[in-house]
C-alpha cells in the first residue's frame, strides 16, 4: 500500500514538474541608441517554457513592432539573435527583405525560437536580439554587419527591383491576362521545383564510408554580362555527402570584388538537378583585383537527400554545376544574374524564387491579378 | 468516370500537387464521394505519421553517457558483490550469493537493453541521424524550422504561420528559410549559421 502511495506521490510530482511555466526575461532586445528604427512594443504572445525529462524547452514567440524614425523608406531589416549558453558556436538572424517602409511609419518583425536545453543551466537572458542592418531604398545601410546583411540585403533588393520589372514588362505589354499567364508559370514552376534535404556540417564528417570518395569536377554555367567568371572547381563527394568544395574564380571587371557567391547545383545518376546550396566567398583574406584569380573554398560537408513522398532518399551525386549568383564590389554596389540569362540557362525552374516574387505569388493567390497589378504599380 | 491515382490522391491530401493537377483533382472530388473519403484516408494517416514522429525531445549524447556510467556503476558493484561472496559473511550462502549476481547482471541487461532502444535512430528524420554526421555541429531543415544541434543542446528558428517555405543552404554552413507571413504579407528569411 505504502509503495502504490510513493508511486502516486512520484507521479505526481513529475506531472507538476512537467507543466509548463510562463517565460520570465528570457530575451533582451537590443537597439543602438542611434538607431534608425525604434522598439514600439514587444510582444511574448504565446511564449512558455516546459519541462522534456533532465531538459528545458523554451518556446519563444516574439512579435516586435519597430518604428522607421529615419527619414528614408525602409526596404530591409535583419535581427542577430543569439543564445549563447544554448549553443556557443551558433547564432541565428530574422530577415524581412522585400519591406516599403515610409518614414514615421510602424511594421512588425517576428521571431520564433525553440532551444533545448538541460534544465540545471542558469543565468542571464537567455536569447540577445540585436539590430544587424537596416537597408533604406537609395541602397544606403545602417549596421554593424556582423553577418554580411548589407551585401545580403541590397542582393534581395536588386532582385525585388529586377523581378518587379519583369511583372511590369509583362503587365504593360501584355496586360492583366499575360500578368495571371506569367504569374501561374511561377506558380507552377515553384510547384514542380525538385527539392532536396540538406545537412550541413562544417568540417569533415567522420562516420562516413571512404569508399568511392572521388573528386568530381564542376562544370559551368555562364552568363554574358558577368564580372566573375568561374574557372575550375571540384568537391568531394562520397556517396550523398559533398565536402570541401574548391572553386577558382577570375574578375573580368575593372573593379575589386568584394565577395563572390557560386550556387552550386548537383544532378543524380537520372540525369536531374537539385539546388544543393551556394558557396561564398568573403571577408578579408578574399581579395579579387581587376584581371587576378582568387579560390573560393569552404570546410563544409553538405548531406544531400531527396524530399519525396517515401520519406527520402539518399541522392548520389552523378555531377555537379556552378554559376555565379552574386557579386559584390568593394564600392559595395552588387551584380546579380538578370532574368533573361537565369531564363536561357533553364535555371528558373531549378533555383528557389526571390523573395520578392515569393511575396508577389502570394498576393496574387491571396487577393488576385488586380491586386498585384496595383501592388507593382506602386514602385 | 475516370477517377485520379491514387498517389494524385495521396500528393493532394500532402498538399504536394502543383497548382494545375491540385484544381484538376478539386473538381473530380467535388462530384465523387469514394475519391474524397480516399483522400481523408491519407489525410488521417499523414496525421498519424506526425503524431508519431513527435517524439519528445531528449538528449541522445547526454543519456548515453548516463547509461554508461550506469553501466560501470552496476559492474562495480558486481565486483563488490564478488568479493564479499569470497571473503565476506555471505561466503557460505552460495545460493543467495548467485542470486544476487544474476540480480546484478539482469541489471546491467537491463540499462544496456535501455540504452540500445534509447539510441535507436528518431523516426523523424529521413536519413542518418544529425549526430551521425561528427562530433561538431549540424544543421538541418525540420518540419517546421531550421535546426541547431550542439551535442544535444538545440537552437530552432521555426516559421509559423508560413505557407510555402523555400530552403537554402549556404556552404560556409548556413541554412535559410523564407517564406511569406499570413498575417502581414511580409517575406520573413530566417537564417541559421554554425561555426
Amino acid at each position: 500500500m505504502s509503495s502504490k502511495l510513493a508511486i502516486l506521490f512520484v507521479a505526481g510530482v513529475t506531472a507538476l514538474c512537467a507543466q509548463e511555466t510562463p517565460l520570465d526575461n528570457s530575451v533582451k532586445i537590443n537597439l543602438p541608441a542611434d538607431s534608425p528604427l525604434t522598439l514600439i512594443s514587444t510582444n511574448l504572445g504565446e511564449s512558455h517554457v516546459s519541462q522534456r525529462g533532465s531538459a528545458v524547452v523554451l518556446d519563444l514567440d516574439v512579435a516586435l513592432t519597430l518604428h522607421n524614425s529615419s527619414p528614408n523608406r525602409v526596404r530591409g531589416v535583419t535581427l542577430l539573435v543569439a543564445a549563447q549558453e544554448v549553443t556557443p558556436g551558433g547564432k541565428a538572424s530574422v530577415s524581412v527583405p522585400s519591406l516599403d517602409v515610409a518614414p514615421n511609419q510602424n511594421f512588425p518583425v517576428r521571431i520564433n525560437l525553440r532551444l533545448l536545453r538541460p534544465a540545471q543551466m542558469r543565468g542571464g537572458p537567455l536569447v540577445q536580439v540585436n539590430l544587424d542592418g537596416v537597408l533604406f531604398q537609395d541602397f544606403s545601410f545602417y549596421g554593424p554587419n556582423r553577418l554580411d546583411s548589407r551585401r545580403t540585403m541590397t542582393a534581395w533588393e536588386m532582385e525585388a527591383q529586377r523581378d518587379r520589372k519583369y511583372f511590369k514588362s509583362i503587365l504593360a505589354a501584355h496586360g492583366m491576362d499575360g500578368l495571371k499567364q506569367a504569374l501561374l508559370e511561377s506558380l507552377n514552376r515553384q510547384a514542380e521545383r525538385p527539392r532536396l534535404d540538406v545537412q550541413v556540417s562544417r568540417g569533415r564528417a567522420v562516420t562516413s564510408a571512404a569508399v568511392g570518395e572521388h573528386n568530381l569536377r564542376f562544370a559551368f554555367l555562364r552568363f554574358p554580362d558577368e564580372p566573375v567568371e568561374p574557372v575550375d572547381g571540384w568537391a568531394e563527394i562520397a556517396g550523398n555527402e559533398a565536402r570541401n568544395p574548391r572553386i577558382d574564380v577570375r574578375n573580368l571587371s575593372s573593379r575589386q570584388v568584394r565577395s563572390v557567391e557560386i550556387d552550386w547545383i548537383v544532378t543524380d545518376r537520372q540525369g536531374k538537378q537539385y539546388m544543393a546550396g551556394s558557396v561564398p566567398a568573403s571577408g578579408p583574406e578574399f581579395n579579387l583585383k581587376a584581371g587576378s584569380t582568387s579560390r573560393v573554398l569552404q570546410d563544409t560537408t553538405l548531406r544531400l537527400s531527396r524530399l519525396s513522398n517515401d520519406g527520402g532518399t539518399p541522392l548520389t551525386v552523378a555531377g555537379m554545376t556552378g554559376f555565379v549568383g552574386q557579386v559584390e564590389f568593394a564600392d559595395g554596389t552588387v551584380w546579380i544574374p538578370n532574368r533573361e540569362s537565369l531564363a536561357n540557362a533553364q535555371l528558373l525552374g531549378i533555383l528557389e524564387p526571390s523573395p520578392e516574387e515569393q511575396r508577389l505569388m502570394d498576393l496574387y493567390r491571396k487577393k488576385g491579378p488586380k491586386a498585384l497589378a496595383d501592388e507593382l504599380n506602386k514602385f | 468516370m475516370t477517377h485520379p491515382h491514387q498517389s494524385i490522391l495521396a500528393l493532394y491530401a500532402g498538399q504536394d500537387l502543383g497548382w494545375f493537377a491540385r484544381r484538376r483533382t478539386e473538381r473530380h472530388l467535388a462530384r465523387c464521394r469514394a475519391c474524397r473519403d480516399e483522400v481523408e484516408a491519407f489525410a488521417s494517416a499523414r496525421d498519424n505519421l506526425i503524431a508519431l514522429n513527435e517524439l519528445p525531445a531528449l538528449s541522445w549524447s547526454r543519456l548515453a553517457i548516463e547509461m554508461r556510467a550506469n553501466i560501470r556503476l552496476g559492474l562495480a558493484a558486481g565486483e563488490c558483490v564478488r568479493g564479499e561472496r569470497t571473503a565476506g559473511p555471505l561466503a557460505g550462502f552460495g545460493m543467495l550469493s548467485n542470486a544476487r549476481a544474476v540480480a546484478a547482471c539482469a541489471s546491467v541487461m537491463a540499462l544496456v537493453a535501455a540504452g540500445l532502444f534509447l539510441q535507436r535512430p528518431a523516426p523523424t528524420a529521413p536519413t542518418a541521424p544529425a549526430a551521425a554526421l561528427g562530433e561538431g555541429s549540424v544543421l538541418r531543415a525540420t518540419a517546421n524550422g531550421i535546426e541547431l544541434n550542439q551535442g544535444g543542446q538545440t537552437l530552432s528558428l521555426l516559421h509559423v504561420g508560413c505557407g510555402d517555405v523555400t530552403y537554402s543552404a549556404g556552404a560556409q554552413g548556413s541554412m535559410r528559410a523564407g517564406c511569406v507571413d499570413s498575417d502581414t504579407g511580409n517575406v520573413t528569411i530566417n537564417n541559421v549559421y554554425v561555426q
